[in-house]
C-alpha cells in the first residue's frame, strides 16, 4: 500500500512543511476547527441529495481538513495524461458519429459501438459546433505507487464535483491561511472563468454576437443541485430549469421578466434522455420540446453533446489505450487497469474462478453502486453476483481489486490512513484545452475501505498542487 | 432576469415577512391571554388569532382545542400548516434556493442559517416556556436578513422583486389584523372605548412595532377610533399602514418600469390603490364601514397580483 505522506515513517517532502503546522494540533484545536469547518459548510448550504426509497434528504458532505499534496513533476504527469485523454475522447466521438475510421482500422469492433444503448442514432453525421462532443471531462484516478497512477474511467457526460474543489480551498484557506503564505499552493479558483471561457468558444454556427450562455440544471432536488447554483452564481449566467425555456421556430428562448431571451449555449447538467421529449424520453417532464431540433438546425450549443457518453461507457474503456494511440500517435500517458469483459468467454471463465481477487462493476452502474468488491464480500452476495453475470454477461466488467494510496485523515484528535482517489476536471474549448491545477480528491472515511462515493460514505480533502519552485 | 426568478423573490420576502408576522401575532395572543379579565368581547383571543390569518378550517381539522399550547404549535411549528414559522422560513430557504444566483452569498447565508436555527427548536428543545424567547429569536432571524438585504444586494430589478414582495405581504397581514380587530375581537360597537378595547389596542399595536409610535405620532396613549385608523391605513410615517405599503409597491413597481424601459399594467393598478388610499379620511371610511373598506382593499390587492404575475412571472 502506497502512503502518500510517510516513507520508512519519515515524511516525504512535499509534507513536511505542512505536518510541521498542522501535524500536531491538540485534539481541542482540531476539534474547534472541525466545528468551523462544519459550520461554514452549513451555512454556505454544500449540500448533496440522497435518494432513497422514501425520502429525500439533504446531507452535508463530510470535509476533512488534511490536505492532499500533489507535487508539480506529479502535476505534469496528470495534466499530460488527462488532456491526452480529452482530446482523443472527443476525436473518437466525432469519428463514431461519422465515417467510423477506428472499426474499419479493426481497432475498436463496431458492435461494440452501434449496439451500445449510449450510441445516439440521431447524431450520426452531425457536425457538434467545432467539433467539441465532450467539453468537460472528470477522469477519475487513484495511485497505487510512486509513479503508478490508474484511470479508472473517463467521466464526460456530466461530471461534478468541481465545486467542491473550489470550495473546499476556500474552507482550508479560512482554517489555515497561514500554512498558505508559505506553501506555494496553486490556485483552483479561477475555474469557473475557465469553464465559461469553454462554452462562450463553442458558440454555434447562427450565434454572431456574444452567445448567451445558461446552465441548465433538474432542479434543487438533484443531488448536484448545489453545483449547478454555485457554478451559474460564480459564471455569472442565468440558472434555467426546463420550464423557463421553450423552443419557437428552431430557436431556444427563456422567459425572462421583459420578454423572450435568445439562448446560444446550454450547459446542461441533465441526461441525454430528459433533454427533450419530443425526441428522447416522452415521458420527461423536465424536458423542451423541440430542443434537439434547434440544437440540429445550429441555433444553439449543448454542452457536451447528446450521445457523448458512449465514450465513459464502462464496455469502452478497456480500449482507451488503443484509442490513444489510433488517433494521436501517441503512448497513454496514464495507465488503464487491466479489464475483464464478462461477455468475452474466456474473461468470463477467468471471472467466475477468481471473483475473490476481482472488483465486479454493472456496465451501466455509477456512484459505487451495483459493485461488488471481492475479498471482503459475504458469500451470497459473491454467488449473487455469479448468477448475475452468468444470466447478463454483457452488463459486468472485472478488475484486479488495486491497493489505493492513503491520505490521512482527522479521526478524532488522531491521524490515520484512508483511501482516497482524485478527480480532475479537463476543459475542452473550440481550439484549447485547460486543466486547472487540482481537482477533487475523494476520501473513504471507513477504515480499510475503497469507496469513496459520498453517496455512500465518502467526504472530500483539499488538493494542493505545489507550484514548480516548491517541489525542487 | 428570469421570470421565475422573479416569482421566487417575491414569494421568498412574502415568506420572511409571514414569519415575522405570524410570531407578532402570536404574542398579541400571548399578551391577551395572560390578561386577569378576557370576559367581555371575544370569548376566546387564541380562536380569532387564527381566524385573523384565515386558517382556522385548517386548524380544527387538526387539533380540538383553542388553547395556547395547540395554536403556539400550530403557528410555528407544524408542517401542516402552510404559514407555520418553520414552513414560511423553509419555503422563503426554497425559493431562495431556486433563485439562488439572484442574491448574493451573504443572502443566501442568511436565511440559510435562519432556517437550521430555527429548524433546532423543533422537537425536544421547544417548550412553552420560552415561547417569547422564541418569538424574539424569530424577530431577530428576519432582521438579519433584511438587514443582510439592503447591505449586500445591488439596487436592481431583483432588489425591486424582493422589496414588493415585502410589501405585498405586509399590506395584506396589517389590513388581517385591523379587521380582527374591529369584525372579530371586538364584535359589538358597545365595546368601543371600553378598558378591554384600550388594551387590546395597545397588544395590537405592540404587535406591529407601533405602540410607541402611536403616541409619537398623536402626543397620547388614549386610543381613538380615528387616530388608529389614520395610523394603520393612512399614516406616511407608519412603516406598517397600508398606504405606506402601497406606496413603496408603487416606487418600486415604478423602478422596474424604468430599469426595464417598459410599462406595466402592474405600476398602474398600484398608483390607483395608492390614490385612493390618499384621498380618504378616517371619517369617510367609518362611514363605508371598516369592514367593507378593508375588503374591498384586499380584492385590489389581488387584481394588484394579477398584473404583477402576468407581466413579469408569467411573461411571454
Amino acid at each position: 500500500m502506497y502512503n502518500e505522506v510517510y516513507i520508512n515513517n519519515k515524511v516525504r517532502k512535499e509534507y513536511k512543511h505542512l505536518l510541521a503546522n498542522i501535524g500536531n494540533l491538540s485534539p481541542d484545536v482540531i476539534k474547534r476547527k472541525k466545528s468551523e469547518a462544519e459550520d461554514i459548510i452549513r451555512n454556505i448550504g454544500i449540500t448533496f441529495s440522497v435518494y432513497s426509497n422514501t425520502d429525500m434528504t439533504e446531507h452535508l458532505i463530510p470535509f476533512d481538513m488534511f490536505p492532499r499534496i500533489i507535487s508539480a513533476s506529479e502535476w505534469k504527469k496528470i495534466h499530460d495524461g488527462v488532456t491526452q485523454r480529452a482530446l482523443a475522447i472527443n476525436a473518437f466521438l466525432r469519428d463514431i458519429y461519422h465515417t467510423g475510421e477506428i472499426f474499419r482500422a479493426g481497432v475498436v469492433p463496431s458492435d461494440l459501438i452501434y449496439r451500445n444503448p449510449a450510441f445516439d442514432v440521431k447524431m450520426i453525421g452531425f457536425d457538434v459546433p467545432h467539433h467539441v462532443y465532450a467539453p468537460i471531462i472528470g477522469s477519475d484516478i487513484v495511485r497505487t505507487s510512486k509513479n503508478d497512477f490508474y484511470v479508472l474511467e473517463d467521466n464526460c457526460r456530466i461530471p461534478s464535483g468541481v465545486s467542491y474543489m473550489i470550495e473546499n480551498r476556500e474552507i482550508m484557506m479560512r482554517m489555515f491561511p497561514d500554512i498558505f503564505q508559505q506553501m506555494k499552493v496553486e490556485s483552483v479558483d479561477n475555474y469557473p472563468q475557465h469553464l465559461l471561457n469553454t462554452l462562450m468558444s463553442l458558440k454555434p454556427k447562427n450565434c454572431y454576437g456574444e452567445p448567451n450562455v445558461v446552465l441548465l440544471t433538474p432542479g434543487p432536488l438533484n443531488s448536484a443541485y448545489y453545483e449547478h447554483t454555485y457554478l451559474a452564481d460564480t459564471m455569472g449566467i442565468e440558472l434555467v430549469q426546463g420550464n423557463d425555456l421553450y423552443v419557437e421556430d428552431g430557436i431556444t428562448y427563456m422567459m425572462t421578466t421583459v420578454g423572450p431571451k435568445k439562448i446560444d449555449v446550454i450547459y446542461r447538467r441533465i441526461d441525454d434522455k430528459f433533454l427533450d421529449p419530443l425526441s428522447y424520453d416522452n415521458s420527461s417532464l423536465i424536458g423542451i420540446p423541440g430542443l434537439f431540433d434547434s440544437y440540429k438546425a445550429q441555433n444553439l450549443t449543448i454542452a457536451s453533446a447528446p450521445g457523448s457518453g458512449i465514450a465513459d461507457d464502462k464496455a469502452i474503456y478497456s480500449y482507451m489505450p488503443d484509442i490513444i494511440k489510433f488517433y494521436l500517435g501517441e503512448k497513454p500517458i496514464l495507465n488503464n487497469i487491466m479489464t475483464y469483459s464478462c461477455y468475452n468467454t474466456e474473461d468470463r471463465k477467468y471471472v467466475l474462478d477468481n471473483i475473490h481477487k476481482l472488483v465486479i462493476k454493472e456496465v451501466h452502474g455509477a456512484g459505487g453502486y451495483g459493485m461488488l468488491i471481492g475479498d471482503r464480500a459475504s458469500k451470497t452476495n459473491i454467488d449473487l453476483f455469479k448468477k448475475k453475470i452468468s444470466k447478463n454477461p454483457s452488463g459486468y466488467i472485472a478488475q484486479p481489486i488495486l491497493d489505493l494510496s492513503t491520505v490521512p485523515i482527522f479521526d478524532n484528535a488522531n491521524l490515520s490512513e484512508r483511501h482516497v482517489d482524485f478527480r480532475p476536471f479537463c476543459l475542452v474549448g473550440s481550439n484549447f484545452r485547460k486543466l486547472v491545477s487540482g481537482g477533487l480528491t475523494r476520501v473513504a472515511l471507513k477504515e480499510g475501505s475503497l469507496i469513496v462515493n459520498s453517496s455512500q460514505g465518502g467526504g472530500v480533502k483539499d488538493t494542493w498542487v505545489l507550484a514548480d519552485k516548491d517541489a525542487k | 432576469m428570469l421570470s421565475r426568478t422573479a416569482e421566487n423573490l417575491f414569494w421568498f420576502s412574502r415568506y420572511i415577512e409571514r414569519a415575522d408576522a405570524t410570531v407578532r401575532l402570536l404574542e398579541v395572543g400571548y399578551r391577551i391571554s395572560i390578561l386577569p379579565n378576557t370576559d367581555q368581547g371575544y370569548r376566546n383571543e387564541w380562536e380569532a388569532i387564527i381566524e385573523s390569518i384565515g386558517s382556522k378550517e385548517e386548524f380544527i381539522r387538526r387539533n380540538r382545542a383553542f388553547n395556547r399550547k395547540n395554536i403556539e404549535y400550530f403557528l410555528l411549528f407544524d408542517k401542516q400548516n402552510p404559514s407555520s414559522v418553520i414552513n414560511c422560513f423553509s419555503k422563503a430557504r426554497e425559493n431562495i434556493r431556486l433563485a439562488r444566483t439572484a442574491v448574493t452569498l451573504e443572502v443566501w447565508n442568511a436565511i440559510n442559517t435562519s432556517f437550521y436555527e430555527f429548524s433546532t427548536y423543533t422537537g425536544a428543545r421547544y417548550t412553552t416556556k420560552n415561547l417569547l424567547e422564541i418569538i424574539d429569536i424569530v424577530k431577530r432571524l428576519v432582521n438579519t436578513i433584511r438587514g443582510t438585504i439592503v447591505n449586500t444586494q445591488l439596487l436592481n430589478d431583483g432588489f425591486d422583486f424582493l422589496t414588493v414582495g415585502t410589501y405585498f405581504e405586509r399590506s395584506d397581514f396589517t389590513a388581517r389584523l385591523i379587521d380582527v380587530k374591529y369584525y372579530i375581537l371586538l364584535p359589538s360597537s358597545d365595546y368601543v372605548g371600553s378598558a378591554n378595547d384600550q388594551f387590546q389596542w395597545g397588544m395590537l399595536l405592540r404587535s406591529i412595532s407601533s405602540y410607541r409610535a402611536y403616541n409619537w405620532a398623536y402626543g397620547t396613549n388614549e386610543y381613538s377610533y380615528s387616530r388608529i385608523i389614520d395610523l394603520l391605513i393612512l399614516n406616511m410615517d407608519c412603516p406598517r399602514s397600508l398606504a405606506y405599503s402601497v406606496g413603496k409597491i408603487s416606487e418600486h413597481l415604478k423602478s422596474l418600469v424604468n430599469y426595464y424601459n417598459q410599462n406595466s399594467k402592474a405600476h398602474n393598478q398600484a398608483k390607483v390603490i395608492f390614490k385612493k388610499l390618499k384621498s380618504q379620511t378616517p371619517d369617510q371610511i367609518s362611514n363605508y364601514g371598516l369592514h367593507e373598506f378593508l375588503e374591498s382593499f384586499l380584492v385590489q390587492m389581488d387584481d394588484l397580483y394579477d398584473c404583477l404575475n402576468q407581466k413579469y412571472f408569467r411573461g411571454i
